[in-house]
């Protein structure tokens, strides 16, 4: 419990100081996470609608591959993404890896299967009668698509706070294709298992704080938009 | 002809859900399709509509895309306003807010409703909804206008105006599925009643 008390007042000190380096890893997390989150939007939702909507061969099999992908281990992802961009790796020459991009090119790969799987199951789950009545009033299918995101906003916004959930507290991904290098690819949680590897629980806690905190802000924030947008 | 259909058989799970031996309807005409519960008047509608693809039989539609609209039994309204629900359709037409909005309101105002037009879809009752789906198919002025009961949870005078912008509809050819026998019914002047459900033989039910 006292662990727990030193690490809420750590966490205040470092917040009420700004403290440069948390500051800097808060906000390197907080934009490699919207980036990848912004990427898997862009991708996931017309696919999880095209899923959603459409017939194909293979549909059933992508969605399940889909689905089971949320479930993807970031330390996997992580191994994946360094035999990808190694030096020996098929993108090795363009010396991406322990740069910031690399994450994010990690983390898309981990958001991008719930965006798509939520996004369908929403859709999928909209009244017959939202296809049917913009069909009959004559919209084409890129406003039906749109129709169709803005009726399940519900289930689709689920999608985009569970992935950006999953990407800014992710530690795998950042660590094994980061490197964890100070001012560089530090993010809050490396920084968090690093400060926790170093002895310092404190810090270690402070930062793990910080980082529930910054996911709880986006997530009211994102509340409240939902709610100004329903009045 | 706007409508030719013969030997219409829509199926559904093995079961004949909507048999329709010849129907036409020429265009400009008022349809009143009569028929009791389960008798297949809502499949008929979404069958001229092009909501049913799955039957056998020979069905023609002579509209261009977009200007046949099918107006549910229970409307579902989009989220937002009742004004951005009625500007969905024009939206679909291309046509930009400045001329599409007060067109919407004129139509909002023939139904009595223009004081809604702000309002969010989750504050309407059940008549308001189903107004606010007939001023969104009207806004469109469609050459065929399919109307599955229409007049449900209509109070007398919004069920007396609906009736009178229909029959301003002198271009349309207008079907309305209704379970009310002709006589008693208020929209059997002017329309040709055509009753529906009791061909089925019972050698095809299966």
């Amino acid at each position: 419990m006292q662990l727990l008390w030193d690490g809420l007042q750590e966490a205040w000190r470092l917040v009420s100081t700004g403290d440069a380096l948390v500051m800097a890893a808060a906000g390197r997390t907080l934009g490699i996470s919207v980036l990848a989150v912004v990427l898997a939007g862009s991708i996931g939702l017309p696919l999880g609608t095209l899923l959603a909507r459409r017939s194909f061969p293979g549909q059933a099999l992508l969605v399940t591959v889909c689905r089971a992908g949320m479930a993807l281990p970031t330390v996997f992802i992580g191994v994946v993404c360094y035999s990808i961009f190694s030096r020996r790796g098929v993108f090795g020459p363009l010396n991406l890896l322990y740069t910031p991009w690399v994450i994010v090119i990690g983390e898309l790969m981990l958001a991008l299967p719930i965006v798509v799987s939520l996004t369908h199951g929403a859709i999928q789950a909209l009244d017959y009668r939202v296809s049917e009545t913009a069909k009959t009033l004559g919209a084409g299918l890129l406003l039906r698509w749109r129709l169709y995101v803005s009726e399940a906003r519900i289930g689709v916004s689920l999608g985009i706070l569970t992935a950006f959930a999953r990407c800014v507290t992710e530690l795998g991904i950042a660590m094994m294709v980061g490197g964890n290098i100070a001012g560089r690819t530090r993010t809050l949680a490396t920084a968090t298992a690093l400060e926790t590897g170093k002895g310092e629980f404190g810090r270690g806690l402070a930062m793990g704080l910080i980082l529930l905190l910054m996911a709880l802000v986006v997530m009211l924030v994102m509340a409240r938009f939902g709610r100004q947008e329903e009045t | 002809m706007i409508i030719d259909l013969q030997n219409i058989r829509v199926r559904k799970s093995g079961q004949v859900i909507c048999a329709v031996d010849t129907l036409a309807v020429q265009p400009g005409e008022r349809l009143l399709i009569l028929g009791g519960n389960g008798s297949g008047k809502t499949t008929l509608l979404r069958l001229i509509a092009g909501l049913e693809t799955e039957y056998t039989g020979r069905c023609e539609v002579h509209v261009d895309p977009g200007q046949c609209v099918y107006v549910h039994q229970r409307p579902y309204l989009f989220r937002g306003s009742v004004l951005s629900n009625v500007l969905f359709g024009l939206r679909a037409r291309r046509i930009r807010k400045p001329a599409a909005e007060p067109l919407a309101l004129k139509v909002l105002e023939q139904l009595g409703i223009q004081q809604l037009a702000q309002r969010s879809i989750s504050r309407l009752s059940g008549g308001e909804r189903r107004r606010v789906a007939l001023a969104r198919a009207l806004v469109l002025q469609p050459r065929l206008f399919l109307l599955d009961e229409p007049l449900a949870e209509m109070d007398a005078d919004g069920a007396a105006t609906i009736l009178q912008l229909l029959a301003d509809m002198r271009q349309a050819t207008i079907l309305i599925a209704s379970p009310t026998d002709p006589p008693a019914h208020p929209l059997a002047d002017g329309y040709r009643s055509w009753q529906l459900g009791r061909s089925i033989p019972i050698a095809e039910q299966g």
